[in-house]
């Protein structure tokens, strides 16, 4: 279970203060306007954001009290996931030593990644030489090898194309059930979550406005926020 | 017609450097046998050497300048001493030599403070010495200028990973820094080692003799003192040689894919918080406020000490000399620079790119001409149709617009390109076109890096001590050489006024290109 009580951040023109509730193995997409806090809340989690105040409590550990490194999670951001002077192979590396010093099991491990995420025989290549897809695998091949039990997901699919941006859903949802990971994905287009999702949060103004099964947060009528947000 | 101004700018540039050339080949070609090769070659050593140890230097320097700089984002007086790095960049040779004696000379701060202790430090600052801290006070600062943009470049995402991964510093280093460095410093040690190669005030100040003559200094001493015009030519075509295979891998080594936008500049490095990484920065930044901070003192204390002296005559006659020569070389180097740009953009747009390249090619090739070698070859070239003495001041408005050209051009070129790809087809449709066009849809987006350019050119032409030196032949006193002369004749404290005014011009036309050149596209969006 992750929970976020009162999850305080300041800056000088924004306020957030966020309460949420992700049950352990579940995935939770994040919705709602650009600007509403969906990336401070993920930065905050992933601690590259000092909350002034509240608790964050992932599987009974206080997050706020570790360093970045040693939080139990992953992250994928939109873009700029990988080195560029750096191999795939090398980029999924660091996931397991910063200091890339691999014996040949964490080699193998390394290698078992990438075909796990649909890139065998693709470790030599550079990311200049990888399609927008091909990159964000590496990402969530280096996120499998740090075996952390929280992923975090900020829009990682949102430079994609429609068809892709399913199959990489889908490629995440297989891997949090096969490991059984927690996982909290940002996104713009609700429907691109289809299935996938177990619960939704509506994120708008540094607030959690809204939380609970897809089916039931993007019903039509339920929240004049999230109707002006989809459109409706 | 409408190629017309790029070409008349190509002619120009063009037909300044082929007679220069002719000059020096006619010079150097029917006495080449007769000529000291033995000093010859002993002056090319010394050049290569000065060159290749201050390259060395100041590159190590300014990188570990940035990454200090990078890692310390708050520390008491970082405004004043990244102030203090960039007018240590931007100051006029003459000044930072001056500066430089003033601290480190026989009488200067380190002498005395020696002296009071029982120790005399005797001459050592002249020659190899003195040459290495000029020229890494003032390329030092460049290099981490340059290190440290590319840092704040890197895209924020790296730093979190960084974070994220719990990368040490030296893991952060291989991983970040170092391939930023790496991209970087080739270009910039190319750059650096041009400055170096072709450097003239500082050598001539601080050289000490002829044991430490550079190849710059060389030509100038054989046309003006012992006026062996063969001499003279061969020593520039040796420079001329070296400066361009130099140009051209810069050229090519300097285009490079642009950065991508999302910078980590904002945020807190990883490694900031690492003990031995502090200590790292402060003996670095220790170091480097040592080489910059009492040169840029003493030009202030000193001066302000001797600031009446600057009430003579010489002085008002050598400032409105100075600007008589500043502001046309300035308004010349502009006018080539929109002309060579607009033309080349021209070209772009009709799909000749290598034409276009071809059209600006000579801003970037500028900086492997030396001033000496190009007024040395104009020199030979002149004499026998008129006394280039009496064409004096056109000459040096004409070489020191030239030398800014590549500057100016930096400057220009981008907005025009800029309104070309966001207003060319509203203002082709339109029929705005010629004069009007740069006018009611260029100057918009050109106005600010227009006066950026023109402060830059202005500020380069001011502290020209070379070219001056070279046609003024006694009859004509820049501001430079008026403080060269009363160093010579060691009057330190009226040299001291002349000092100061010059590095308070440099920092004014400094803070103003830098002001108008504040990111002039974002503001324009």
């Amino acid at each position: 279970m992750l929970e976020a009580v009162d999850l305080t951040l300041d800056y000088p023109d924004f306020h957030a203060r966020y309460t949420l509730s992700v049950p352990a193995g579940a995935l939770c997409g994040l919705i709602g306007p650009s600007g509403g806090g969906k990336t401070t809340l993920l930065h905050a989690i992933a601690g590259f954001e000092q909350p002034s105040s509240g608790t964050l409590i992932f599987e009974g550990r206080d997050l706020l009290r570790l360093a970045p490194a040693e939080r139990p999670l992953s992250i994928l951001f939109q873009e700029h996931n990988l080195f560029p002077h750096l191999t795939a192979a090398q980029n999924v590396g660091l996931g397991i030593d910063p200091r890339l010093r691999l014996n040949s099991v964490q080699q193998a491990a390394v290698e078992r990644a990438l075909e796990r995420v649909g890139l065998p025989g693709l470790g030599g290549r550079r990311p200049a030489e990888l399609s927008g897809g091909q990159r964000q695998r590496v990402a969530l091949a280096r996120a499998l090898v740090r075996r952390r039990s929280l992923m975090l997901l900020d829009e990682p699919f949102g430079g994609l194309d429609p068809g892709l941006r399913q199959e990489m859903i889908a490629l995440v949802d297989a891997l949090r059930r096969e490991e059984k990971l927690t996982a909290l994905v940002s996104i713009h287009t609700p429907e691109d979550l289809g299935e996938a999702a177990d619960m939704m949060a509506f994120i708008a103004e540094g607030r959690v406005l809204a939380a609970g099964p897809p089916a039931e947060i993007l019903k039509k009528g339920r929240d004049a926020d999230i109707d002006r947000y989809l459109g409706r | 017609m409408k190629l017309l101004p790029g070409f008349a700018a190509l002619a120009l540039i063009l037909g300044v450097v082929v007679a220069a050339f002719m000059g020096i080949l006619l010079a150097a070609g029917p006495q080449a046998a007769a000529l000291p090769w033995g000093y010859v070659a002993s002056v090319l050593r010394f050049t290569l050497l000065q060159a290749g140890l201050s390259t060395a230097i100041s590159i190590l320097l300014g990188a570990a300048l940035a990454l200090a700089l990078a890692r310390r984002t708050r520390f008491a007086g970082r405004s004043v001493f990244i102030a203090a790095l960039n007018l240590a960049s931007v100051l006029p040779q003459v000044v930072a030599a001056f500066g430089i004696i003033a601290v480190a000379g026989r009488a200067g701060w380190l002498g005395e403070g020696a002296r009071f202790f029982g120790f005399d430090p005797g001459v050592w600052l002249y020659g190899l010495p003195g040459i290495l801290i000029a020229h890494v006070f003032f390329n030092a600062p460049l290099a981490a200028r340059v290190f440290l943009a590319s840092l704040a470049a890197v895209p924020g995402e790296h730093w979190r990973l960084a974070a994220h991964l719990g990368m040490r510093p030296p893991a952060l280093f291989r991983l970040i820094d170092l391939p930023v460095i790496r991209r970087e410093a080739p270009a910039l040690a190319a750059l650096i080692f041009l400055l170096c190669f072709t450097s003239f005030a500082v050598v001539l100040m601080l050289g000490g003799g002829p044991v430490a003559a550079t190849l710059e200094v060389a030509i100038y001493e054989a046309v003006r003192f012992d006026v062996d015009f063969a001499r003279a030519g061969l020593l520039a075509l040796l420079q001329v040689a070296i400066c361009l295979s130099f140009a051209l891998p810069v050229l090519w080594l300097t285009r490079r894919p642009g950065e991508s936008a999302a910078t980590g500049a904002d945020l807190a490095r990883p490694d900031a918080e690492s003990g031995a990484m502090r200590v790292v920065d402060a003996v670095v930044l220790a170091l480097a406020g040592l080489l910059v901070m009492p040169p840029l003192l003493a030009v202030g204390l000193s001066g302000l000490a001797a600031f009446h002296s600057l009430f003579r005559a010489d002085v008002a006659e050598a400032a409105l000399t100075s600007f008589a020569i500043a502001i046309p070389a300035a308004a010349l180097s502009l006018a080539l620079a929109i002309g060579l740009a607009a033309s080349a953009r021209r070209l772009a747009a009709a799909g000749r790119v290598a034409s276009a390249s071809a059209m600006t090619m000579p801003g970037g090739l500028i900086p492997a001409v030396p001033p000496i070698a190009v007024s040395a070859g104009l020199f030979v070239v002149l004499r026998p149709l008129a006394d280039p003495f009496g064409l004096a001041i056109p000459l040096i408005i004409l070489v020191n617009a030239l030398m800014a050209l590549p500057f100016a051009l930096r400057q220009v070129e981008p907005p025009l390109i800029l309104s070309a790809e966001r207003y060319g087809r509203l203002a082709e449709s339109l029929g705005i076109t010629g004069v009007w066009r740069l006018k009611l849809v260029d100057w918009p987006l050109l106005r600010r890096p227009f006066l950026a350019a023109l402060a830059v050119a202005a500020a380069l032409s001011l502290g020209d001590l070379g070219v001056a030196a070279f046609f003024g032949s006694g009859n004509i006193l820049t501001l430079p050489l008026l403080l060269y002369q009363r160093m010579g004749a060691y009057r330190v404290a009226e040299s001291a006024s002349v000092a100061l005014l010059l590095a308070i011009l440099a920092l004014m036309l400094f803070l103003a290109a830098q002001r108008w050149s504040e990111d002039p596209l974002a503001r324009s969006r």
